[in-house]
């Protein structure tokens, strides 16, 4: 005969059967003439612990840990569902820090540890130039050495270059401005990736007259170009002249993290390939197989060794560094992520030690539950095991959360996020982020569970039996104690992380630009090489601009300058002071803007000594330079800069050793031209109407143009009108007002200081909510003895100060340690602080005072529900 | 009572399994009546520990040496009733073979001291 609940549930299964054994033991018992009451007892008393024998039984099926497992859990959500208070405080808790750490390593794998999307994005390395004695110290390779460096090194299985550039584009509609590069033929090898569709250019399109061929990215051939399949071997007009387009990279292809749209070869001419002066290429190589990058940086130092003799006026000093790809595109990035996520792991910390402290309370109210359980032949092992299924039951609970609440966060980043993190909109959930929130969740429920479990498992069951319940056991306290005394010390070092930041920010907000940065427009005009290569056509166009431009409603003047402040990129020149030998190490590195006349007077550069530019500074006249304060200190030290003269930018008739003076006629403020947080190099100007012919093409026949307003909306439409008359087919870009510049150079930081502010107030808010905890329940352990000392006559304030100074006692041991952290810790911070030390003392102790206040009122409230004790009830209770 | 629990030998290890497997070859019996079995063809003195002997018939079980089927018992109770299977039958063989090797092998042993000591 078939049971049909056979299957069922062998552990049912095993129940009947023993609940059989019992009943005939007893039916045989009866048999005998016992009575049934005495029968059953007896044969239960015979058969011995059932539950014990069900359990060894159940171990002989296999997988014993299995049936435990789930009975463990089972029984881990009814105890959570019981204690529903508890399980949202935690679960909410855990989710938070749980979430919080998923999404920051959601962005850290985006934007840091993803690999490049390259073939083997390991081998392949950025190679620059490093010249001794100057700031920057590394920097671009001219073509000359490229070439050089092409032919001898045998490291490298492709060595390829390009200069980011940006182009006119004609398609449908209006004008556009692209950025894209001018690239070798190697280019596309040295990363191993392949076209969609087409192909890229080969070694003859890569020479000097052939290279009227493009290929595109995906963005741009999906917006642009319709998507169309059967572009390849289209005309596409590209600063105004015919090239074919001959391939479709992918959507990925980005190896530069430049998200450049168009390629063109590079084509370098005999001169250029002489040119060892101009030091503007990028240079990627693939290491051979086989060759290390030690062995390759050691070919490059011969070679540079070799560079140096062959052409001393140009790379004398000069050496040649290789450096992985990734630490060069990503390598600004770790500082400030790694910062945060040991942030949002401090906040899981802290929120692990508020759960334990609650489990603590809580396995003291369950110590005589487990104390039968352990009676009844639960082995400590088994105990713990079931306590720990628990922790993990809490665990997921707060880990699903905290993943649901990441997706949100991770959105959230990218959408607010600096825009200047390359890879950011790449962040998501994927399943590497999945599993570091599991790892976490597992490692956050064995940090909050394990004391409190353990401490629970080994209790003594005479000892938990015999305790009333009412006095204390001091080793808990002690681990309770310690527990906020480390969240005290983290939310510390938090405080002061974020501390340090947000000062820094303040201190940046209040440094001057350098000039009025109020109702100025900005925008950027290129002119195409192929119809004002004539400098003269060139700097007229821009003249006929930015006079047309000045004469527009609600503009107050106009100015062309070959980069804005904060434009971002701008070129460096070496200058030679007069009456100083020729020779590299001479040389003073300073940033060159090309200005028109009106420049200095729209921007409101206060000019501290000497005259401004006017528009009689030609060719013909005297070569007249205004230089900025820094320049004239460090070139002139304790001198007066005007009429002093120095040598650059050209070389003068009778060759490369004939200096073309340019005499300093005015002085000007600093301009903080890279960013307010920068510091300001030396700066000098020149003026459009004397610049060396040679210059339109360093600067690529483009320009800044700006406007000065009278206070209103961006004329946006009117200057796109204006430049289009003036220069058909040519678009104004980029247009944006200073402001908005500035604030996106902070963008960056802002953002940080944003993020770790939230996660210190998290960490501050958690930790006052741990030292309240532990104070009230103390005081309530405490009622009894409280209540005996008020009725021997202690008086209210001596109990509150008690109980006030055990939370002081802990805040301060917190304070004492989270300061020598927070010391050691915020070190790593210097690279993004401003003018404030990492150490900084005012910081520290606002930080500490801001804690202080926190924790005292933390402690306030228990206290006062000390003194309301009523002695009568207290010695009642219980 | 008394007497009998003093009396009482505890049930060597491995040996379960043997007096299991004996006690099925004269038909299918379940637990109770296993142990019931047990103690009087040992004349009261084996006496089997429930927390010993579920673990070793389910053990026996999974090993195929024995099988369980729910049956119905003379006074209408379902009970577990457990069968000896074909390998079983071997393994009772094979176990009790041994066991006859073991215990020649100690009387070997034990015999030689008693005759010293008379």
């Amino acid at each position: 005969m078939k049971f049909p609940w056979k299957h069922q549930s062998k552990g049912q299964d095993l129940e009947r059967e023993l609940q059989s054994h019992l009943q005939m033991a007893a039916n045989d018992r009866i048999g005998r003439g016992e009575s049934r009451e005495h029968a059953e007892q007896a044969a239960r008393r015979e058969f011995g612990n059932v539950a014990l024998v069900q359990q060894v039984t159940r171990d002989q099926w296999g997988w014993p840990w299995l049936g435990e497992l789930l009975q463990d859990l089972r029984y881990g959500a009814r105890m959570l569902r019981k204690n529903l208070g508890f399980s949202v405080v935690a679960v909410l808790t855990l989710a938070i820090g749980i979430g919080a750490n998923t999404s920051i390593f959601g962005v850290i794998n985006a934007v840091l540890l993803k690999p490049l999307v390259m073939e083997d994005p390991n081998r392949v390395v950025y190679l620059q130039e490093s010249w001794q004695n100057t700031f920057g110290n590394v920097g671009n390779v001219s073509v000359g050495n490229f070439a050089d460096i092409h032919r001898q090194s045998a490291s490298f299985a492709s060595l390829s270059a390009s200069n980011n550039a940006s182009f006119n584009l004609a398609t449908e509609g209006a004008p556009e401005r692209v950025q894209g590069e001018l690239a070798t033929a190697d280019y596309f090898t040295t990363f191993g990736v392949q076209p969609i569709l087409g192909r890229v250019f080969t070694s003859e399109e890569d020479q000097p007259g052939h290279e009227h061929v493009v290929v595109v990215s995906e963005r741009l051939w999906r917006t642009r170009l319709r998507a169309d399949s059967s572009i390849i071997g289209q005309p596409l007009r590209v600063n105004g002249e015919p090239y074919t387009v001959v391939g479709v990279m992918p959507k990925t292809f980005d190896p530069l993290l430049s998200e450049s749209d168009i390629w063109i070869p590079e084509a370098f001419t005999a001169q250029k390939l002489a040119d060892h002066d101009n030091h503007y290429l990028n240079v990627m190589g693939r290491l051979k197989p086989g060759v290390s990058p030690a062995q390759a940086q050691s070919e490059l130092n011969v070679i540079a060794l070799r560079l140096q003799k062959q052409y001393p006026l140009d790379d004398k000093d000069r050496g040649l560094v290789i450096t992985p790809l990734t630490t060069v595109l990503l390598g600004d990035q770790k500082v400030a992520l790694w910062t945060m996520l040991a942030a949002v792991g401090f906040v899981l910390l802290i929120a692990c030690a508020n759960i334990a402290n609650l489990q603590l309370v809580k396995s003291r109210a369950r110590q005589k539950e487990i104390a039968l359980r352990a009676a009844l032949g639960a082995s400590p092992q088994r105990i713990l095991r079931q306590l720990m299924t628990e922790n993990v039951v809490l665990g997921l609970a707060g880990g699903v959360l905290g993943v649901l609440l990441a997706f949100w966060g991770v959105s959230w980043i990218v959408a607010k996020g600096p825009a200047e993190v390359p890879r950011l909109a790449e962040s998501n959930i994927d399943p590497t982020t999945l599993a570091f929130a599991c790892g976490i969740t597992l490692l956050a429920s064995l940090l909050f569970g394990l004391a409190p479990a353990l401490r629970s498992a080994s209790s003594q069951l005479s000892q938990a039996f015999k305790e009333g319940g009412g006095s204390s056991s001091g080793s808990r306290d002690r681990v309770r104690n310690v527990l906020v005394v480390a969240e005290v010390a983290l939310a510390l070092i938090l405080m002061a992380g974020a501390g340090l930041l947000v000062r820094s920010a303040l201190l940046v907000s209040q440094v001057d630009a350098g000039f009025n940065t109020s109702g100025l427009v900005v925008g950027r005009v290129g002119l195409p090489d192929a119809a004002y290569h004539d400098p003269i056509v060139a700097r007229q166009t821009f003249e006929r601009i930015i006079s047309a431009a000045a004469d527009l409603p609600g503009v107050q003047s106009a100015a062309a300058v070959s980069r804005a402040p904060l434009a971002g990129g701008g070129s460096s020149n070496g200058l030679l002071a007069e009456g100083k030998p020729f020779d590299l190490a001479n040389l003073l590195d300073a940033q060159l803007q090309i200005v028109s006349p009106t420049y200095i007077s729209t921007v409101q550069i206060p000019l501290k000594a000497g005259r401004d530019f006017v528009p009689q500074d030609t060719r013909d006249k005297t070569l007249v330079t205004i230089v900025n304060q820094t320049l004239a200190r460090t070139m002139w030290p304790g001198g007066d800069p005007l009429g002093k003269r120095f040598a650059c930018c050209e070389a003068g008739p009778k060759g490369r050793m004939d200096p073309v003076w340019h005499e300093v006629v005015g002085v000007v403020a600093d301009v903080r031209a890279w960013g307010l947080d920068r510091r300001v190099q030396p700066q000098f100007y020149l003026p459009i109407a004397q610049m060396p012919a040679s210059a339109w093409d360093w600067i690529g026949r483009t320009m800044d143009v700006v406007v000065r307003t009278q206070g209103g909306p961006i004329p946006l439409n009117a200057l796109r009108t204006t430049v289009a008359s003036i220069a058909p087919g040519v678009p104004i870009y980029g247009v944006s007002t200073m402001q908005q510049k500035i604030s996106g150079t902070l963008a960056r930081s802002h953002f940080d200081t944003f993020l770790l502010s939230i996660f210190a107030a998290t960490a501050l808010l958690l930790s006052s909510v741990g030292i309240y905890g532990v104070l009230s329940y103390t005081v309530a352990q405490r009622t009894r003895d409280i209540g005996i000392r008020m009725a021997l006559g202690a008086s209210q304030t001596q109990v509150m100060c008690e109980v006030l100074g055990n939370g002081m006692r802990l805040t301060t041991l917190g304070l004492v340690f989270g300061l020598a952290g927070a010391l050691a810790v915020t070190r790593l911070l210097s690279s993004l602080l401003y003018g404030v030390s990492s150490a900084d003392a005012i910081t520290f102790v606002v930080v500490s005072l801001v804690l202080t206040a926190v924790a005292l009122l933390a402690s306030y409230l228990p206290s006062r529900r000390a003194t309301r004790i009523d002695p009568l009830v207290a010695l009642r209770y219980e | 009572m008394a007497p009998r629990y003093q009396n009482r030998i505890e049930i060597l290890q491995g040996t379960l399994d043997l007096l299991i497997l004996q006690t099925l070859q004269w038909g299918p019996h379940h637990g109770y009546g296993i142990s019931q079995a047990i103690r009087a063809s040992s004349g009261e003195i084996l006496q089997v520990d429930t927390g010993s002997l579920y673990p070793a018939l389910h053990r026996l079980e999974r090993q195929k040496w024995i099988v369980a089927d729910w049956k119905l018992s003379e006074n209408k109770q379902r009970v577990r009733v457990y069968r000896l299977t074909a390998t079983g039958k071997k393994q009772l063989l094979s176990e009790r073979s041994r066991w006859e090797q073991l215990s020649d092998a100690i009387a070997g042993v034990l015999s030689p001291v008693k005759r010293e000591g008379v």
